[in-house]
């Protein structure tokens, strides 16, 4: 059996679960649609004090805050739940079950469910972007349009490395209640303009953490068409990242001692 | 006073196995900096096309965010919901059903021992971060802000808590509350001040949010300290703020009442 045909499984189980907790999912998808709509209350309320954030204009902004909804929400619609479980899991020693599964545990724990409110809020953060560049007046090319899809998936990467490397730290420490947090405040950063950091602040989080990439280079590739210099780094940033995750995940999992961890 | 014993021995085992989550809270409070960073770099950014924002400058809007954070650690609501939620759904609470124990002020004195903890972790970033940013912060001097203070961040504590218990007790009646839990947070983000200032939105909006419980869980304790309200709105909210706890209080007695009539309990 092979890794797609393993997540298509999960996939399939998750939507029947879906149905059947119906209360469940119509919750989810509003708890998701408010934190959408607090990031663009953010919006709203700065720009009608200002008409311009490090040169950006509200409704450039909201096509950035957008993009970066865009990759969170499809975090939280594939990886989310399997990411915090697995914290859990580790804990209290319910990781085995991952263990005797018939594929890498980092795959098997990240990709059992789907959580479709997220995947529906995707849609709804997709809308956000698609409003802003109306407004914009943007036509962006196909040619864009797949180059935004492309960093879209480097940046949904990265997101979900930080959150693997995050969730790791529970084979070293005692509980990973409120560690999760730390993933949404780094999170955080891709709600900010590029221009907006300066010195250190822009090393860190454009070069280092490059969660501010994550959402401006997509934005910029439908703001100014291809950014050779965006693109290269978010592809590279994905890469190393994904390493980075995988290497401390496997040598978290060497610390491993099931139930007794 | 044996209560007090009582409870008070409640709160030295919460405050040892709080010390046990020591890194946790340390993890939080670390990450809780780039929390101001972002605060720092987006308000900075907002601020530099003009001197004053909603009345207020950069320093003070700072202040703001740096007084919220550590409010956040002092009296903020963690994870006290989905441990009550645990112990109901887990049968844990049984044991509390059968001894002379109040649950309610058993949960609070486990609570005030975590914020103890969490609240004595956050002073260290805090502390690293004085040197950096003395320059920029700008506290009011009135005494009487100091003085108000104290009662207000004790009772936004006590709103915090109480909401947080009332989401747990939730768990009578539904299997998971996470998504409420998360829902509740999303509105407090945003009526309890901590996404921006409340006072920057619209008058009639910023009203309204005054009769919110929200607005006592963060915003109104660091409004005081950091002088965006003045003395006659600070003690107005004070009287509305006692006015919250006590009609919280009933809430959470009457959900633990009927709660407790949908619970069954097996074995001990």
């Amino acid at each position: 059996m092979n890794y797609f045909q393993i997540w298509l499984a999960g996939a399939r189980y998750s939507l029947v679960r879906t149905m059947m907790f119906r209360g469940d999912f119509f919750i989810w998808s509003l708890v998701e649609l408010f934190w959408m709509s607090v990031n663009l209350l953010l919006i709203a309320v700065i720009y009608a004090h200002t008409s311009s954030v490090a040169g950006w204009n509200a409704y450039e902004m909201t096509l950035l805050v957008g993009t970066g909804m865009l990759v969170q929400r499809l975090l939280m619609g594939f990886f989310w739940s399997n990411l915090f479980e697995m914290g859990r899991n580790i804990r209290s020693g319910a990781f085995d079950f991952f263990l005797a599964q018939p594929g890498h545990p980092l795959f098997m724990a990240s990709t059992r469910k789907l959580d479709p409110d997220g995947l529906l809020n995707s849609v709804l953060a997709l809308a956000v972007v698609i409003y802003a560049a109306h407004h914009l007046g943007l036509h962006p090319t196909a040619g864009s349009i797949l180059m935004y899809g492309g960093l879209i998936l480097a940046g949904l990467a990265i997101h979900y490395s930080i959150l693997v490397l995050t969730m790791s730290l529970t084979f070293w420490l005692s509980s990973a209640q409120g560690i999760e947090g730390s993933y949404f405040t780094l999170a955080d950063f891709g709600r900010l303009p590029r221009e907006a950091l300066r010195g250190i602040a822009r090393v860190a989080f454009v070069w280092v953490v490059p969660m501010v990439v994550v959402s401006n280079g997509p934005a910029r590739t439908l703001l100014h068409g291809f950014q050779p210099k965006w693109t290269l780094w978010l592809l590279a940033a994905a890469a190393l990242w994904v390493f980075a995750a995988i290497t401390t995940f496997n040598a978290g999992l060497r610390r491993y001692a099931s139930a007794s961890s | 006073m044996q209560a007090a014993r009582k409870y008070g021995q409640a709160f030295l085992v919460g405050l040892q196995s709080n010390i046990i989550y020591r890194w946790n809270f340390a993890v939080r409070s670390f990450f809780s900096l780039f929390q101001l960073a972002i605060v720092f770099i987006l308000w900075g950014a907002v601020f530099a096309g003009s001197p004053q924002v909603g009345g207020f400058t950069f320093g003070q809007t700072l202040t703001y965010f740096i007084v919220l954070l550590a409010l956040q650690f002092f009296i903020g609501a963690f994870n006290e919901d989905y441990q009550i939620s645990e112990e109901i759904r887990n049968g844990l609470i049984n044991q509390f059903l059968l001894k002379p124990i109040n649950y309610y002020l058993y949960r609070l004195s486990i609570f005030a021992s975590a914020r103890v903890v969490s609240g004595g972790i956050v002073l260290v970033p805090l502390l690293c971060l004085l040197p950096f940013a003395r320059h920029t912060l700008s506290l009011p001097h009135e005494g009487w802000r100091f003085a108000l203070a104290v009662p207000a961040a004790g009772l936004a504590a006590m709103i915090q808590f109480t909401i947080a218990y009332c989401f747990g007790l939730l768990t009578f009646w539904f299997l998971e509350i996470q998504g409420f839990v998360i829902l509740s947070m999303a509105v407090e983000a945003v009526l309890g001040g901590q996404m921006f200032p409340l006072d920057l939105l619209p008058k009639g909006f910023f009203t309204v949010a005054q009769f919110t419980p929200f607005y006592y869980q963060m915003y109104f304790p660091a409004a005081i300290l950091t002088g965006r309200i003045d003395h006659g709105l600070a003690l107005r909210g004070l009287a509305i703020q006692v006015g919250w706890v006590g009609v919280l209080l009933l809430g959470a007695y009457g959900f633990w009442r009927r709660g407790l009539r949908r619970h069954t309990a097996v074995g001990g």
